[in-house]
């Protein structure tokens, strides 16, 4: 049997639109979801913003019913057997909020090892454990409003770990983490990995995905597009080469025309301060560089190189250029 | 429903209670309300009633005392509910294994004590300040029912918390509630002015008993009959409101869980 198990899992959210004539709208979240995770695997969900990562997670973790389809967590239906599965999982949100903030960190874990059933004496020994672990020992006494957002992340996955959960939900853990802060939560994920537990990751940074999951599962309006691991998922895009140009205030119609050149698959665009760092896919290699320069007649090109596809890449390539 | 289950929710309402008491103790707009406001409600009451006599005066400041804690209760039970999910604890709190209404009781309770404490203190000392005379007539019967009235007020406040899961939207129905209450459970005259078809609805409501018993306690007025009357109404509505609480939770995290109303988007 799988740890988790979705089988056409489908969500749908129902709003409202106008002011004065007010019309009920429904939009589809997740449509017809379905894989399995295995025991003990680093399962990673990746997808754009509003792409549904957030809602299968809900979903999951019981706090949303789903519309249609079903799910099970170590053999246990997420609504018939909402409460068994309580005690069984952890989760976090990426973000600040879900904390007592006028609070300790020790307060809080304490708080939240009562709700679920850990007793004092357990808990008292698990708390200074999992602070040091998420490298909070030293500060625990303190208040958490006064925590930077790392050190909050830090404190959810303790939070998360309390009563020792088998399966854990991780949704964008190191959203809105400086470099460091993010690197030290994913080496914690690495050491839960090494436990054993099962593990579902949502993300949207490529080169995490590809530095923890076994096993990727690409998302976009609600709908998986691919599921493999990284290294078959990258073999979507061996095909193709990357042709990387800076650029300096490049328009969107000039953008949409380098797209639509018959030699060009894709275009991905990062903004970097005054720059914008163009990720042109194309077959033709190299070669395609000095059409592509020319294509940007009048607009200041910076550095060009050409490089293998990465796992962003075949991401954006399956996504159709929305990260 | 083992024992050691029991334990474990009864340990969540009593720590929810310490967690509550010592957020608010941090809280200068909470200590405003608990210890500053109560003090200038006492010395404006006593100014008042110090020409009356020490028999009118307590009548006065049990039922404004009823009041403050039935309007403490009102907007705390809603409000538990509304900043849980603003802070985006509502989700955690829902999605661990003890059912949410032992953490909603448990800071009822701290709020509800806090409230009590900060009133019977207020009075006490602005009375000696202000040389007021307070006669307790029957003083075991009436904190025998005061620890009752409060256990009571705290059912009554998982039924109002248990609408707020839904929809934070419900809040605006909250003052609606406050003044109803005030005058169906006679906490500042007696349920006899009221026209004959509001009784019933008065005798539905634990608040009625739990002023009635408190209001004859200091008079003197409260025998046996009357107080096993009243503590017997007392804890059966408390029974009830407990049981219609948890179906109504039930029901509405389903709703909440249905709708995705448990984080604020």
């Amino acid at each position: 049997m799988d740890a988790i198990e979705i089988k056409n899992l489908r969500r749908v959210y129902a709003t409202n639109t106008g002011t004065f004539r007010r019309k009920m709208k429904e939009v589809v979240a997740v449509e017809d979801v379905s894989f399995a995770i295995k025991n003990g695997e680093l399962f990673g969900l990746l997808g754009p913003n509003g792409a549904g990562k957030t809602t299968t997670v809900k979903m999951l973790t019981t706090l949303l019913i789903p519309t249609a389809g079903s799910a099970t967590i170590l053999g246990s239906d997420i609504v018939k057997d909402a409460n068994d599965i309580r005690s069984k999982i952890g989760f976090i949100f990426g973000g600040e909020r879900g904390l007592y903030w006028r609070l300790s960190a020790i307060n809080n874990l304490r708080y939240f090892a009562s709700l679920y059933h850990v007793e004092p004496r357990e808990a008292d020994k698990r708390i200074p454990y999992l602070l040091d672990m998420v490298g909070l020992g030293d500060r625990g006494d303190e208040k958490v409003e006064g925590y930077s957002r790392g050190m909050k992340q830090r404190l959810h996955i303790a939070r998360a770990l309390l009563h020792n959960p088998e399966v854990l939900f991780l949704d964008e853990p190191t959203i809105g983490l400086d470099p460091v802060g993010a690197r030290e939560l994913r080496a914690v994920v690495r050491d839960l990995q090494s436990e054993k537990k099962t593990i579902l990751l949502t993300t949207h940074y490529m080169f995490e995905a590809d530095a923890l999951c076994e096993r990727i599962a690409v998302i976009n309006h609600g709908k998986i597009i691919a599921l493999d691991t990284p290294e078959a998922l990258k073999k979507h895009v061996i095909d193709l080469s990357v042709i990387e140009i800076e650029v300096y205030g490049v328009s969107d119609d000039l953008i949409n025309k380098i797209k639509n050149l018959s030699y060009v698959d894709n275009v991905s665009t990062q903004n970097r301060e005054q720059r914008q760092i163009l990720m042109v896919q194309t077959r033709r290699g190299p070669e395609a560089v000095p059409d592509l320069v020319s294509a940007f007649n009048g607009v200041r090109i910076g550095k060009v190189s050409a490089r293998e596809p990465t796992l962003e890449d075949a991401y954006v390539r399956l996504v159709g250029g929305a990260a | 429903m083992n024992w050691k289950i029991i334990k474990s929710h009864l340990r969540v309402v009593f720590l929810t209670f310490e967690m509550t008491f010592r957020q608010n103790m941090v809280d200068s707009f909470i200590l405003f309300t608990i210890v500053v406001q109560p003090l200038l409600i006492a010395i404006l009451a006593m100014w008042m009633l110090r020409e009356r006599g020490g028999d009118y005066a307590i009548f006065v400041i049990v039922g404004s005392g009823m009041s403050g804690l039935w309007s403490s209760l009102l907007f705390v039970s809603g409000n538990s509910i509304t900043s849980e999910r603003w802070n985006g604890n509502l989700e955690g709190l829902v999605a661990s294994p003890t059912p949410i209404q032992f953490a909603v009781f448990g800071k009822a309770m701290a709020n509800v004590t806090q409230s009590l404490l900060s009133m019977i203190a207020s009075y006490s000392v602005v009375a000696v300040l202000f040389d007021v005379q307070l006669r307790m007539e029957q003083p075991l019967v009436f904190f025998s029912s005061l620890v009752l009235t409060m256990l009571t007020f705290m059912t009554f406040g998982l039924i109002i918390s248990s609408v707020f899961v839904i929809n934070p939207d419900v809040q605006r129905w909250q003052n609606g509630l406050e003044f109803p209450i005030f005058i169906l459970a006679g906490f500042l005259f007696p349920i006899s002015l009221l026209p004959g078809w509001t009784n019933p609805l008065s005798y539905i409501l634990a608040p009625y008993w739990a002023t009635r018993v408190l209001h004859a306690a200091t008079v003197g007025l409260a025998t046996s009959s009357e107080i096993i009357l009243t503590w017997s109404m007392m804890i059966l509505f408390g029974i009830l409101y407990i049981a219609l609480s948890g179906r109504m939770f039930k029901k509405m995290l389903y709703r909440a869980r249905v709708e995705a109303t448990l984080n604020m988007q």
